[in-house]
């Protein structure tokens, strides 16, 4: 107990939705007198948040720390004001970050409270076919932003590579290798492969443990008609 | 690409290489993008102190002839409106961006359309229109903003593009498709008068007879572009009984809606205007003379349907379904045809 998961990144990389489903696969394996919460600390932008499915998260029995219900999609950075307090409680705590290092700067504040825990895993998560993950001077250039801006030394990648409904088996190899060179760079394990389930067969012989499949959450329906 | 980032990337691509702006919810990632990458490529990003400057300043960066944008949201549009109409009757081609939020005041930053009005009748003062966009996803915003730059050269005038919230922060793939370079007779930029006539770009007209002239000439040049320019996408309207009316983001969930309601027995279509002004009249004439009713579904409280029952006239019931807030649903819109099919029987 007293995990804490913190997913931060480029905007748009995919924090949310792996939140969402670290959050949820948290839960079924959660005793009875075990707790997971997720913090959506998104001050940044309220589109496509994680507190989007706050019904799918308490409905399995995960609870949503996030910006109080007025205010949850307003564009007024709001803490919960609890958050200090049940950092400091005995549960499996996921913070999902805003974009950026902009979005990782809520989490600088946070640092000194965040020792208590026993296990912090921090996790830059990269989809490398996002405009500022193209190349590795960029992906460097964040991590460090990140890392400053959070005072937190990110200890692990979650490599997500996709183009949504366009993604391919060999998109997700090609974007994968290119976040391998990356995090053999920095110097920064790679921890999960993310894929949606259609492709979560094919890939587990060879990721295994690595491989996390991802359900999409928040992602419109009708999007796919057009 | 989020779409915001998708209709800044396709700026750079069209040439754009100015911003002047504002930052404000839900258009924020245009201009964090262009400040990211414009200085790179010899180009100016510009945060001004307010939209009245930052307006001003594409004004100023556009009479050089230089391909310069703007972008905001409701309230800043609102804002610049003094700026836009300088620009329009000084015929200076440029873009502004409003991806727009629930208003009126200052509102929410939920996804709205409520900007139509001020969009497509001028929203500043005097006779003056400018040609509004509207594009449904990520890749229309690349490839409409590199369209409106073109437009915007062709006829020397300011283009709109009309997104809202949901647009801007929407992830899709974009195919980068680089267009073909184009020139455009620029001889009115001020550049430098060093052995020619200085070029004065000037608003006010104090003589009756240059003002009316001056009228005449944009309203025959947004004549020339009614003629030329209006755009409306239809899916299964030529058996339609019914016809629903949705323009950018808000016609892509109509389109689940209408093939939900043809799997139910409802012969239902969809137009969906990508100019919304000039609004493409024809296209509803044309439906006018076989379709039994109209409805339009817009994320605010009915602006849009004023264009509709001008252009069917009378000949065809008009009715409305309009959310703010909330985007409605394609469950939502479906129910709204079924009930308007029972009610009229058919």
């Amino acid at each position: 107990m007293a995990n804490i998961t913190i997913l931060a990144g480029g905007f748009g990389s995919g924090k949310s939705e792996i939140a969402l489903n670290f959050a949820l696969e948290k839960v079924k394996r959660q005793t009875e007198h075990s707790k997971v919460i997720l913090a959506d600390l998104d001050l940044v932008n309220p589109f496509f948040a994680s507190r989007e499915a706050k019904k799918q998260l308490e409905d399995k029995g995960v609870r949503l720390l996030g910006p109080r219900a007025d205010l949850a999609f307003g564009d007024v950075p709001q803490l919960p004001p609890e958050i200090i307090g049940i950092i400091g409680q005995d549960n499996d705590m996921i913070i999902d970050l805003a974009g950026d290092e902009v979005g990782s700067l809520v989490l600088g504040y946070l640092s000194s409270f965040i020792k208590i825990r026993n296990q912090l895993d921090f996790f830059m998560v990269i989809n490398p076919y996002r405009p500022f993950a193209c190349d590795l001077e960029s992906v460097v250039y964040l991590k460090n932003m990140l890392e400053a801006a959070s005072k937190t030394h990110i200890t692990g990648i979650i490599s997500n590579p996709n183009l949504v409904e366009e993604t391919d088996a060999q998109i997700i190899l090609e974007g994968h290798t290119r976040v391998l060179k990356y995090a053999d760079a920095m110097g920064i394990p790679v921890k999960y492969l993310t894929v949606e389930e259609k492709f979560y067969e094919q890939f587990l012989f060879q990721y295994g443990n690595q491989l996390k499949l991802i359900n999409l959450y928040l992602r419109p329906g009708w999007l796919k008609v057009l | 690409m989020k779409g915001n980032e998708a209709l800044a990337e396709g700026a750079i691509i069209a040439g754009c290489r100015g911003f002047f702006g504002y930052p404000i919810t839900p258009s924020s990632e245009i201009a964090e993008y262009m400040a990211r990458k414009l200085p790179g490529l010899g180009g100016v990003f510009f945060q001004a102190e307010s939209e009245l400057a930052a307006i001003n300043m594409v004004y100023g960066g556009s009479s050089t002839g230089k391909r310069v944008m703007t972008a905001s949201s409701g309230p800043g549009i609102s804002l610049k409106q003094e700026g836009i109409s300088f620009i329009a009757e000084a015929e200076l081609p440029c873009l502004i961006v409003n991806v727009s939020r629930g208003g009126p005041g200052l509102g929410g930053i939920q996804p709205s359309q409520a900007d139509y009005f001020q969009a497509t009748r001028g929203g500043g003062h005097g006779d003056y229109r400018l040609i509004v966009l509207a594009p449904s996803g990520a890749q229309e915003m690349m490839d409409y903003t590199i369209e409106a730059f073109d437009l915007a050269d062709r006829y020397r005038t300011p283009v709109m593009i009309m997104a809202e919230g949901t647009l801007g922060n929407i992830m899709e793939p974009i195919i980068v498709r680089k267009p073909e370079e184009k020139s455009y007779d620029k001889s009115w930029a001020i550049t430098g008068c060093k052995g020619r006539k200085p070029n004065i770009i000037n608003t006010l007209h104090l003589s009756s007879e240059v003002l009316e002239e001056r009228n005449r000439h944009l309203a025959a040049k947004y004549k020339l572009i009614e003629q030329n320019e209006k755009r409306a996408e239809t899916f299964l309207t030529e058996d339609a009984d019914i016809i629903v009316v949705a323009f950018g983001l808000m016609a892509r969930i109509v389109k689940k809606s209408v093939m939900e309601a043809r799997k139910k027995g409802i012969k239902a279509g969809l137009i969906r205007p990508i100019t919304l002004w000039p609004f493409p009249d024809e296209h509803f004439k044309k439906a006018a003379e076989t379709v039994r009713l109209i409805l339009s579904v817009e994320i605010n409280m009915g602006q849009m349907i004023e264009d509709i029952r001008l252009s069917v006239n009378g000949k065809v019931p008009v009715e409305f379904y309009g959310r703010i807030g909330f985007t409605p649903n394609p469950e939502e819109i479906t129910k709204q045809l079924l009930l308007l099919a029972e009610r009229e029987g058919f």
